[in-house]
C-alpha cells in the first residue's frame, strides 16, 4: 500500500498525483465519450431526511431507501441486509471510480514527462 | 490527655547528656538518634529519620496499627503525613531513575519526530478524492443562494 508514498515522497513528484490537487487534466482527455455522473436523489429529499454532508454522494439515494426500511422495521436489522448490500454495492464502485481516476491521472503525468522529454 | 513538659519536642540538645536524654525520650538508640542541623528552622531536637514512605516498611509484619504501619511509641518522620500509603511512595523503583528517564525520552521523541514527519509527508490512499454532486454540495456547505454556484460536473470512469 506504501508504494505510491514511497515514489512520491522518495522517487520524483511529477509522475505522481498529488490528491489534494486532482484533477490536474481535462476531464474529456483520453476518453472521448465520458458521461456525467447521474445523480438520484434530490436535494429537498437529503435536506429532509437530514442526512449527514459527507453521505450526500452519488450513493445517497440507497441511502435513503435504507434508512426508510431500517426506520420502518425497528427493531429488526436483518431485514434491511438487502438495501444495506445495494448501498455498499454502490460505495465499492464509487471507490473503485475513485481509484480509476487516481491511475488515469498518473498515468497522464507520466505521458506528459514523456512528451517533455522527447520534446527536450 | 495532657503530656508532660518532658515529653514535648525541645530545644536543640547541644551536650551529650542532652542528646542521650532527647533519644530517651523518642525512644530511640543514643548511636541511632540524630536530630536535625540547628539553623533557623525550628526543628529543635526532633530526629531526623530516614526520608522513607511508608510503602517500603514491611507489610506482613504484625504492626500496632496496620494501616499506619507503625508501631506504639516508634518516632515518627516529621513527614510522616506525606509519607502515608496513600501519598508519597519513594519505594526503590525496579529499573534505575536514568534508565527509565532515557527509555521515556526516547520514546516520546520518537513518537514526536514521526508525528511532526507525518505533517510534512501526510499519508493517503491511492485514489482520488470523493465526489459530491450539486456542485460539491455548494449550498449544504453554506454557499449564497443569490450567487452562482462554480460549476463541478463529475464524469464516469
Amino acid at each position: 500500500m506504501g508504494a505510491h508514498l514511497a515514489r512520491r515522497y522518495l522517487g520524483d513528484a511529477e509522475t505522481e498525483p498529488d490528491p489534494l490537487q486532482m484533477p490536474t487534466f481535462p476531464p474529456h482527455l483520453g476518453l472521448p465519450e465520458r458521461r456525467p455522473r447521474v445523480m438520484v436523489a434530490s436535494a429537498e429529499q437529503l435536506a429532509e431526511a437530514r442526512v449527514p454532508l459527507e453521505q450526500r454522494d452519488f450513493c445517497a439515494h440507497h441511502l435513503l431507501r435504507l434508512l426508510r426500511c431500517r426506520r420502518d422495521a425497528f427493531p429488526l436489522p436483518w431485514l434491511c441486509h438487502e438495501l444495506r448490500h445495494h448501498w455498499d454495492s454502490c460505495q465499492h464502485h464509487d471507490y473503485v471510480m475513485r481509484m480509476k481516476e487516481f491511475e488515469r491521472e498518473r498515468r497522464l503525468l507520466q505521458r506528459q514527462k514523456r512528451l517533455r522529454q522527447q520534446e527536450a | 490527655s495532657e503530656m508532660s513538659k518532658d515529653l514535648l519536642p525541645g530545644p536543640y540538645p547541644r551536650t551529650p547528656e542532652e542528646r542521650a536524654a532527647a533519644a530517651k525520650k523518642y525512644n530511640m538508640r543514643v548511636e541511632d538518634y540524630e536530630p536535625y542541623p540547628d539553623d533557623g528552622f525550628g526543628y529543635g531536637d526532633y530526629p531526623k529519620l530516614p526520608n522513607k514512605s511508608l510503602h517500603e516498611r514491611d507489610p506482613w509484619y504484625q504492626w500496632d496499627q496496620p494501616d499506619l504501619r507503625h508501631n506504639w511509641g516508634q518516632p515518627m518522620h516529621w513527614d510522616f503525613d506525606m509519607y502515608v500509603r496513600n501519598r508519597v511512595d519513594t519505594s526503590p523503583t525496579p529499573v534505575p531513575w536514568h534508565t527509565m528517564r532515557n527509555h521515556f525520552l526516547a520514546f516520546l521523541g520518537t513518537m514526536l519526530i514521526m508525528f511532526v514527519l507525518g505533517e510534512f509527508y501526510p499519508s493517503y490512499r491511492p485514489v482520488g478524492p470523493k465526489q459530491y454532486p450539486f456542485n460539491d454540495l455548494y449550498l449544504e456547505r453554506g454557499g449564497d443562494p443569490n450567487k452562482e454556484p462554480p460549476v463541478v460536473t463529475h464524469y464516469e470512469i
